[in-house]
């Protein structure tokens, strides 16, 4: 299910943060957002994460410590929906 | 008359996001030609210079200390075709000798009031050497607006995000702080501007978002309270240099849309930690801008300064090592005492090490340096803090209805680098 979703988010967000020329397969999960070695993702982006899972998951991201923790990767983000979803 | 104003490129500093934000000297230097020159301003970060424009003159503004070998590097290669340059900025000001080996004229101090002389010199072919108003300030209701209309505002652009406009209030600073060329540059005097030429200057800027570059909003009690009052229906959004530690003060310049302020942090008092708590507590953010290197500053102090920062919970953190720029003080006590390792104009970034510290190795310094941006941003990684900063400032323009949504058209992009499944 986690897979799922995982796929279903990178395709969100190349198409939110209109990134040309990556396909979904292509995008690590795991690999950090942010920092070197990861996908080079700037603050901009990240308010675009944010009004994404605002619009397409109901998700607000409310806390400021738990927003780092969450934004770590895809698959974190992942699991996050995962978790909120199901309470 | 034609002409062509530059601002030669310079490096930006390793890990930087490629952003620039438009410059303010040039658009400043600007509304002092008359209004019948015919300028075209080059931002050479985002542009490429035409040497074979057909400008009968040439100006280079600079900044920056590691902007003035480029700027020499343009200004050889008009002279070359025989076309004459003037140089001026506070670069201009702080190497001025170097500078007028390099160009027909070199302009010191500010130009309010000054230019219909030097044009009229420039068409006599008398042009001088040197035009030196270092120590002689215009008044300071002759500061017009600034000629913003001079830049191509779709260059300082940022994935669809409209950069801070830059704009000043005052001229002049009383501190002289140990590493600041401040003092040489405008004076110790502060020179407010009158407020309703600031106010008419707000009026006309396309922006929301400003950064307001005086030296410090903490030199005149009554001006300050007087300015945020007078900004506060304009509804702008700010960041700046300090601002004073005053409750009304704070509280107005809060009303009046204070963003966030870059705030020197230099050691681990309760100073620090109170100013960066009075900000928070009237809603400012803060960037510390943190000092490495002087001379009591030893390995352990560092790092304990490190986990201060986070202690106090400082927004953002800006580390920048110790550089004696000349004219200030830490230049005159380092080339004095011979510890001055590189004159190389170009390596004075504030990320590399040009001097001897007291207490350790250049090496050793350097690398703590490094330390200090990966042990800062370990947890909570400079983008998401970043992120967090700019959802204030949409979160206040929400609430007093000033948010402007952003085009879209300039956004795409790839992503800074693409991690491949394995």
């Amino acid at each position: 299910m986690i897979e799922d979703l995982i796929l279903k988010l990178k395709k969100e967000i190349i198409d939110q943060l209109q990134v040309e020329g990556v396909a979904p397969e292509d995008v690590d999960p795991e690999a950090p957002l942010f920092g070197e070695g990861g996908l080079g993702f700037d603050s901009i982006d990240v308010l675009e994460l944010v009004v994404l899972l605002d619009k397409n998951y109901g998700i607000k991201i409310q806390g400021p410590k738990e927003g780092p923790k969450i934004f770590y990767s895809i698959k974190t983000i992942a699991e996050y929906i995962l978790d909120h979803q199901k309470k | 008359m034609k002409f062509t104003l530059i601002y030669p490129k310079w490096k930006k500093l390793r890990g930087q996001t490629e952003f620039h934000l438009p410059p303010h000297g040039p658009i400043v230097f600007a509304a002092t030609l008359p209004r019948d020159v015919e300028i075209t301003f080059i931002d050479e970060n985002l542009e490429t210079i035409d040497f074979n424009d057909q400008a009968d003159f040439i100006g280079i503004s600079m900044m920056l200390t590691n902007q003035v070998k480029r700027g020499w590097e343009i200004a050889d290669e008009y002279r070359k075709q025989g076309r004459q340059v003037i140089c001026g900025g506070i670069a201009t000001m702080l190497h001025a000798e170097e500078t007028s080996l390099h160009a027909d004229a070199i302009f010191l101090g500010e130009a309010e009031g000054r230019m219909e002389q030097v044009l009229d010199d420039f068409r006599s072919n008398r042009l001088r050497k040197v035009y030196d108003y270092l120590t002689d300030f215009p008044p300071i209701d002759s500061v017009g607006t600034a000629r913003r209309d001079i830049l191509k505002r779709q260059l300082y652009n940022y994935k669809g995000i409209q950069m801070v406009d830059l704009f000043h209030a005052s001229r002049g600073c009383r501190f002289d702080c140990y590493p600041c060329c401040m003092s040489f540059v405008g004076g110790r005097q502060f020179r407010p501007r009158p407020i309703e030429k600031v106010v008419e200057e707000l009026t006309t800027i396309d922006n929301n978002r400003l950064y307001i570059v005086d030296n410090s909003l903490s030199q005149d009690r009554a001006w300050e309270k007087q300015l945020f009052r007078e900004m506060i229906p304009l509804k702008k959004k700010w960041c700046c240099h300090p601002i004073e530690d005053h409750d009304e003060v704070l509280d107005l310049a809060a009303q009046a849309g204070a963003w966030f302020v870059y705030q020197a942090i230099f050691d681990t008092s309760d100073f620090i930690r109170n100013r960066v708590k009075r900000y928070h507590d009237f809603g400012i953010g803060v960037e510390g801008t943190i000092l490495l290197g002087l001379d009591h500053h030893t390995e352990d102090y560092i790092r304990r300064l490190i986990d201060f920062l986070l202690e106090i919970k400082l927004d953002l953190a800006e580390f920048a090592v110790l550089t004696p720029f000349p004219h200030t003080r830490a230049f005159a006590d380092l080339h004095g005492e011979g510890r001055i390792l590189s004159y190389n104009w170009n390596d004075y970034t504030c990320d590399k090490v040009v001097f001897q510290p007291k207490q350790m190795s250049p090496e050793r310094l350097q690398h703590l340096y490094d330390e200090a941006w990966k042990i800062f941003y370990r947890e909570k990684p400079q983008p998401y803090r970043m992120f967090e900063l700019f959802k204030r400032v949409i979160d206040k323009e929400m609430a007093d209805g000033s948010f402007q949504g952003q085009p879209r058209t300039q956004k795409n992009r790839k992503f800074g680098r693409v991690k491949l499944s394995s």
